[in-house]
């Protein structure tokens, strides 16, 4: 039991308030309904006491004091309304006011902004300033989403210190001085941040604004739905605004235990694809190969009937793009009336992985991340992968802990990374092994893994006096040649803690699909099937399909094998998912029907038979799950187009047609027998995550520690590989080839990220990664188109040279649909190996510029 | 009193020299420093009575007592060499005439204070002051002054040499340690970066003036008593319209018309008309207070309204107009803040505005109480003393000169230098 912290008792305009010590005079009066203006405090960032707005007046001071600085102590008087606070005030406004343009009827910000509400409460009313205003060449674009217009700025330093403070990327800076100050970038370069959009949103005047929503709408227009951002998997809470049918705009809604008030930029901006012309309004059908508009009546009854006549032999692959709701009913529909086994939504994962046999998720509240005292991100990319994760790893690093990460490519927050050991792909288990040898006392005699052995020995003397460690591991462990054996390593490391590492894969609601039970041999809640058919054939009265179900990969090896006679793709695309994209080729030459539910006409959906529009996320009511297994309610902020339909529906719609009718009056109903099945499940309850692997073993069954794992999915009709990081037998012939490390980006140019403007222009042409060695070697300059070449397949990219790996390799982010990444990976062998070339200059091609992007 | 001793061997070509300084008596008050425990020096330097010469004039002995003692603290000693308030050019002087004292000082007051490592911050325009210390410091170290064993004694220390970008907030102390440490030079908010106790890099941290080092060499070379036996003494840059501008010394208290005197008086045929008496900061004083002591105390009793500051003597004959003059220094104080704080970044600029268009002739009746309007909603609500320091300016020169200011605004002209000359 800790003693009550102790408390100080003031009166501030004459009432009597205890507040806890240090408290500062602001908070204790907004605690008690007082009002103090205030515009360069963020109550996320220590106050700085720049603006000088929230002066009051307090007795026996020698001048007015910053409420916002002042910490209140036992018996202070404050007044924040005598006529010397009120003077202050008014001055300050004035001044803030005499060089702002006061173009409230065509700033954005108009309607919400500090400014403008502060100057009717507190302001003079008039101005005596007759001068003529400052100048600043405005707008200034500073990339593909902030632009800046520096006269309406009132140098609050709020997007500074966001900046430095929480994202620690230092994305904007204040130049020159006095008067002439303004906030900007070097060189007005375009903006590099992934959290941007925060200082747009704590801005408080119209000074930074988005491209997106310039002039779209005023904020009373918008109409504003709470909902949650589904793009990568954290799950943060948002309030989307729309005005008619548009999606106007996505802000940050307070989530103490997940967003806090924060989002990154795929979340702010990932959002405008809703309405792009593409989406697909109208069912399709494949009719003298071309795909063709068709009624939903008759692409209904066609896969209804080619689904009755496969049966068993119909393979699931479902994506995170369902709502819980969507994924439990494709999950009755398929196994009860279809009579499927064959459900899985890992189309991402490689055949073998070590991915397929764990459940998926952060296996700690993400509101406990901020008080870990290490953090080990092994091969989790977290700016790229789980963004806003990684503004609470930066409140721990900066109340002192430590990261180590052990990762094939650096990550971009280098300098909060205490041990950054940076190794060749396909060596990171050798790179833990050495880590844990030395944390038990023996320390390296080698380097490993291109890690130099001092620099393991330094991050293990962390390690070792770590008390509360957070361990991750991402694709890029997990999904290496070598993953088994990492999984390995790291589940050893976080014995010593008693705490598991966390599984960072799956985006959208992949944890929602899980718990809905798209996984081969499990239900509702992660339980085993075998366990549970009972029950979920007496709540669904109707048998559930038995038998082992193919995994993803092990889904497309059958039907490449004649196996499956319809393959039914949910909210995925596996022809740019899928890691070797043959594999997808080949499963889709010999199936002979595909079904695909999609809003845009993906790679997949382009070859596939029929092709049914639905909705997007955003435009669905229900719940999805995040990364730790949070449970949250989708809101519907716009409808969707032209005759798209929810995916739930459409299955309701196949299941009446097949005779065995499925309906539910709405996403509640289905919650609701979900909740039959699902012990815990609620709106805002954290439940287990769902998945294979030791927590969802029955108590009495083999509990498979990750070593007993090494021996992998039986059913995997892919050869598992040994966990020794068997780089042969290629290694030997290498010549000129590169490794190909297989990596991913926040900002891609997918089948939504490239129809969001913003996104696609952040992302960029699709590029890889090189180091400035192999780079000099290939006669590759930064910034130069290059042609990646694996076998037959090759794809373009640009060269990025860096020296962010290890020399050797060639890091290449999924994502890119236009030059697809599966398109050099063979999963036959464990790793993959590509040669690079610069990319003839072509005559016509002149409008590139020489050697730059 | 004693003999003048601060710029006793100022003109000696060969002072920078490390021979030269200690033939001349030089680092004798190291070597006593270093026979002392380390508490005894601050005491010594606290029974001088010695007070910081940048500006605030607070007792350094009790400024190094607020440091911690626990030698397990890293402490740093920071000189502020950033001299930068209009009309002050002591250290500058000091720097190039006499600089092993300075080193002298450093070393003292780090031993004192318990610091490995001090740092100097040196104005950037001072080239030549820079070369000068670069080589004082060279000889310093290869004769063992500084680095390890310091004399022989048990003592280490490092003096390192960096150049600020060229803003006066740097001058301020925790703008200083911002630019220090390699940021835009803004000022700290204090509580909790008092730089005692959150200072350079978040460590305890005495900040001393160039002058005042200087004299706490002199102090532990001839001791408090003597010091004290000297007068307190100042050094007092003046300039403007005196026949002989420069460096003087003169102990504390001197009333302005000696000063003065010292500096050859007034130019032929002028006179006296008004003065800073601690640089632009200070409010300006007419003839009538001549014979204000210079001294930190005396000088910002109400009835005068001023105060010592850097000690830096303006002097301003009859043919100035006072007008032009303040708007001089709302230029300077308007192009020098760091626009962190709203009412100095935007207070400035629109005083300078009212200023120019008072200057070119478009003044209005209203002005008077706009400027004062202005000055008053700076006054208190500033972050840091630099945005303080433009008003009283304004209010001294409006106390003093009003009807120059209604000349002005009614006829859009100055009648000064014909005043001066009719």
């Amino acid at each position: 039991m800790s003693s009550p912290p102790p408390t100080v008792t003031l009166s501030i305009n004459g009432r009597t308030v205890s507040v806890i010590k240090g408290t500062t005079i602001y908070q204790a009066a907004r605690g008690i309904g007082i009002e103090i203006p205030i515009f360069c405090y963020h109550d996320r960032m220590p106050p700085l006491g720049a603006c000088r707005m929230c002066l009051v007046h307090v007795a026996n001071a020698p001048k007015l004091q910053t409420s916002c600085t002042l910490e209140a102590a036992e018996g202070m008087v404050v007044r924040t309304d005598t006529p010397e606070a009120r003077a202050g005030q008014e001055a300050i406004l004035e001044y803030l006011l005499i060089n702002h343009p006061l173009d409230c009827p065509i700033c954005d910000k108009g309607g919400e902004c500090p400014l403008q509400d502060q100057t009717y409460r507190w302001g003079p009313g008039a101005s005596r300033y007759t001068e003529v205003k400052r100048d600043f060449a405005k707008p200034v674009s500073l990339g593909p989403v902030l632009v800046l217009d520096r006269e309406r700025c009132i140098l609050c330093w709020r997007c500074v210190r966001f900046g430095e403070i929480i994202a620690g990327d230092d994305a904007l800076k204040g130049f020159e001085r006095g008067f002439g100050s303004n906030i900007n970038t070097p060189f007005t370069l375009p903006v590099a941040s992934k959290f941007i959009g925060n200082t747009i949103a704590i801005c408080p005047v119209g000074a930074l604004t988005s491209r997106s929503y310039r002039f779209v709408s005023r904020p009373w227009d918008n109409r504003t739905t709470a909902s949650v951002c589904t793009l990568c998997g954290v799950g943060c809470a948002v309030w989307l605004d729309a005005r008619g049918d548009d999606l106007t705009r996505v802000r940050a809604r307070e989530a103490p235990e997940i967003n806090d008030v924060w989002l990154c930029d795929l979340g702010f901006f990932g959002h405008s694809y809703l309405r792009h012309e593409d989406r697909l309004r109208q069912p399709l059908i494949r009719r003298e190969g071309r795909l063709q508009s068709a009624s939903w009546d008759a692409a209904l009854d066609l896969v209804a009937s080619r689904l009755r006549s496969a049966g068993s032999r119909v393979g699931v692959l479902a994506g995170p793009r369902l709502t819980n709701e969507d994924a439990y009913v494709a999950g009755r529909f398929f196994r009860t009336v279809v009579g499927t086994a064959h459900l899985d939504h890992r189309t991402d994962a490689r055949a073998g992985s070590v991915s397929l046999d764990v459940a998926w998720g952060l296996r700690a509240p993400i509101a406990a991340i901020d008080r870990a005292d290490c953090v080990v991100l092994a091969g989790c990319d977290v700016t790229e992968e789980y963004p806003v994760l990684w503004l609470r790893m930066k409140q721990a690093v900066d109340r002192g802990a430590v990261v180590i990460a052990v990762t094939p490519k650096a990550l971009e927050v280098d300098r909060d990374i205490a041990h950054h050991l940076v190794h060749r792909y396909g060596e990171g288990a050798a790179v833990l092994a050495g880590l844990q040898a030395a944390v038990a006392g023996r320390e390296p005699d080698a380097d490993l893994g291109g890690v130099a052995r001092g620099r393991l020995a330094l991050a293990a003397k962390t390690l070792a006096t770590a008390q509360r460690p957070l361990v991750l591991a991402g694709a890029l462990a997990l999904d290496a040649p070598d993953g088994r054996e990492i999984w390995q390593r790291l589940g050893d490391l976080a014995a010593r803690w008693t705490s598991t590492p966390s599984v960072m894969r799956g985006r959208g609601n992949a944890f929602g699909a899980a718990l809905a039970g798209l996984l081969p041999e499990r239900g509702p809640g992660g339980r085993r099937l075998e366990e549970a058919a009972g029950t979920l054939a007496a709540a669904w009265g109707a048998t559930i399909a038995g038998g082992r179900g193919f995994s993803s990969p092990g889904m497309l090896e059958a039907a490449s094998r004649g196996d499956l006679d319809v393959l039914y793709v949910l909210g995925t695309d596996p022809a740019t998912d899928v890691p070797d994209g043959r594999q997808w080729t080949a499963a889709r030459a010999r199936v002979p029907f595909v079904v695909a539910h999609d809003a845009f006409l993906t790679a997949t959906a382009a070859t596939a038979d029929v092709v049914l529009p639905t909705l997007v996320l955003p435009e669905k009511d229900g719940t999805v799950s995040n990364i730790e297994g949070r449970v949250q309610r989708l809101r519907r902020a716009a409808p969707g187009p032209g005759e798209a339909r929810g995916d739930a529906v459409i299955l309701s719609g196949l299941a009446a047609r097949m005779g065995h009718p499925i309906a539910y009056s709405a996403w509640e109903e289905i919650f609701d027998e979900m909740r039959t099945l699902i012990p815990g499940l609620e709106v805002g309850a954290v439940l287990p995550l769902a998945g294979p692997g030791p927590e969802s073993q029955p108590p009495d069954g083999v509990r498979a520690s990750p070593r007993t794992a090494l021996h992998g999915d039986p059913s995997d009709p892919n050869p598992v590989r040994g966990a020794d990081g068997d780089l042969s037998p290629e290694a030997t012939d290498a010549g000129d080839s590169l490794v190909l490390i297989p990596g991913s980006t926040l900002f891609d140019q997918g089948s939504m990220s490239s129809r969001s403007r913003a996104i696609a222009d952040l992302a960029g042409a699709p590029w890889a990664l090189l180091h400035p060695q192999d780079a000099g070697r290939l006669g590759i300059t930064d910034g130069d188109p290059i042609v990646l070449t694996a076998a037959d397949r090759s794809i373009a990219r640009r060269a990025l040279v860096r020296p962010a790996l290890l020399p050797g390799q060639v890091y290449v982010p999924r994502g890119y649909d236009a030059a697809p990444l599966n398109a050099l990976v063979d999963a036959s062998r464990p790793v993959s190996r590509v040669r690079v070339q610069v990319l003839a200059a072509v005559a016509g091609a002149g409008d590139e510029p020489e050697g730059g992007r | 009193m004693g003999e003048p001793f601060l710029l006793k061997y100022i003109r000696e070509a060969d002072q920078g020299e490390y021979e030269a300084y200690v033939s001349r008596g030089g680092y004798e008050g190291l070597r006593k420093a270093l026979a002392m425990p380390p508490e005894q020096v601050t005491e010594e330097v606290d029974r001088s009575g010695l007070r910081g010469r940048g500006g605030a004039g607070f007792p350094t002995g009790r400024k190094w007592k607020f440091l911690p003692k626990d030698p397990a603290v890293t402490k740093y000693l920071v000189v502020n060499a950033d001299e930068g308030e209009p009309g002050t050019f002591k250290d500058r002087t000091l720097i190039e005439g006499d600089p092993h004292r300075l080193i002298e000082g450093i070393v003292i007051g780090s031993y004192a204070i318990g610091a490995r490592q001090a740092f100097i911050y040196l104005r950037r325009e001072f080239y030549k002051g820079r070369a000068i210390l670069e080589r004082a410091l060279a000889q310093a170290y290869a004769q063992g002054v500084l680095g390890e064993h310091v004399l022989g004694s048990g003592y280490d220390l490092d003096i390192i040499l960096a150049t600020g970008a060229g803003a006066y907030i740097a001058g301020e102390e925790t703008g200083l340690l911002e630019s220090l440490e390699g940021r835009r030079a803004m000022p700290r908010l204090k509580p909790p970066f008092y730089p005692a106790v959150k200072g350079l890099y978040m460590q305890p941290t005495a900040l001393n003036n160039v002058e005042t080092l200087c004299h706490v060499a002199w102090i532990l070379s001839g001791g408090a008593e003597w010091y004290k036996a000297q007068g307190s003494p100042i050094l007092v840059s003046v300039s403007g319209h005196v026949q002989q501008p420069g460096v003087y010394e003169v102990p504390l208290g001197t009333p302005i018309r000696e000063v003065i005197a010292l500096a050859g008086g007034m130019r032929p045929g002028r006179t006296f008309k008004a003065c800073f008496p601690g640089g632009s900061s200070s409010a300006i004083l007419s003839a009538a207070y001549l014979d204000v002591p210079m001294d930190y105390d005396l000088m910002k009793l109400d009835v005068y309204g001023s105060m010592l500051g850097s000690a830096a003597l303006i002097v301003m004959d009859d043919t100035a107009c006072m007008i032009e003059i303040v708007a001089r220094a709302v230029e300077f104080y308007r192009d020098e803040s760091c626009g962190k704080c709203t009412p100095c970044r935007e207070g400035t600029v629109w005083l300078g505005q009212v200023y120019e268009r008072i200057l070119r002739g478009g003044g209005q009746d209203s002005d008077i109480e706009l400027l004062q309007g202005i000055a008053k909603g700076m006054t208190g609500t500033c972050f840091c003393p630099l945005g303080e320091s433009v008003p009283p300016a304004i209010a001294s020169s409006l106390r003093f000169f009003r009807s120059e200011y209604d000349h002005h605004i009614r006829t859009g002209t100055c009648d000064v230098r014909a005043h001066a000359e009719g």
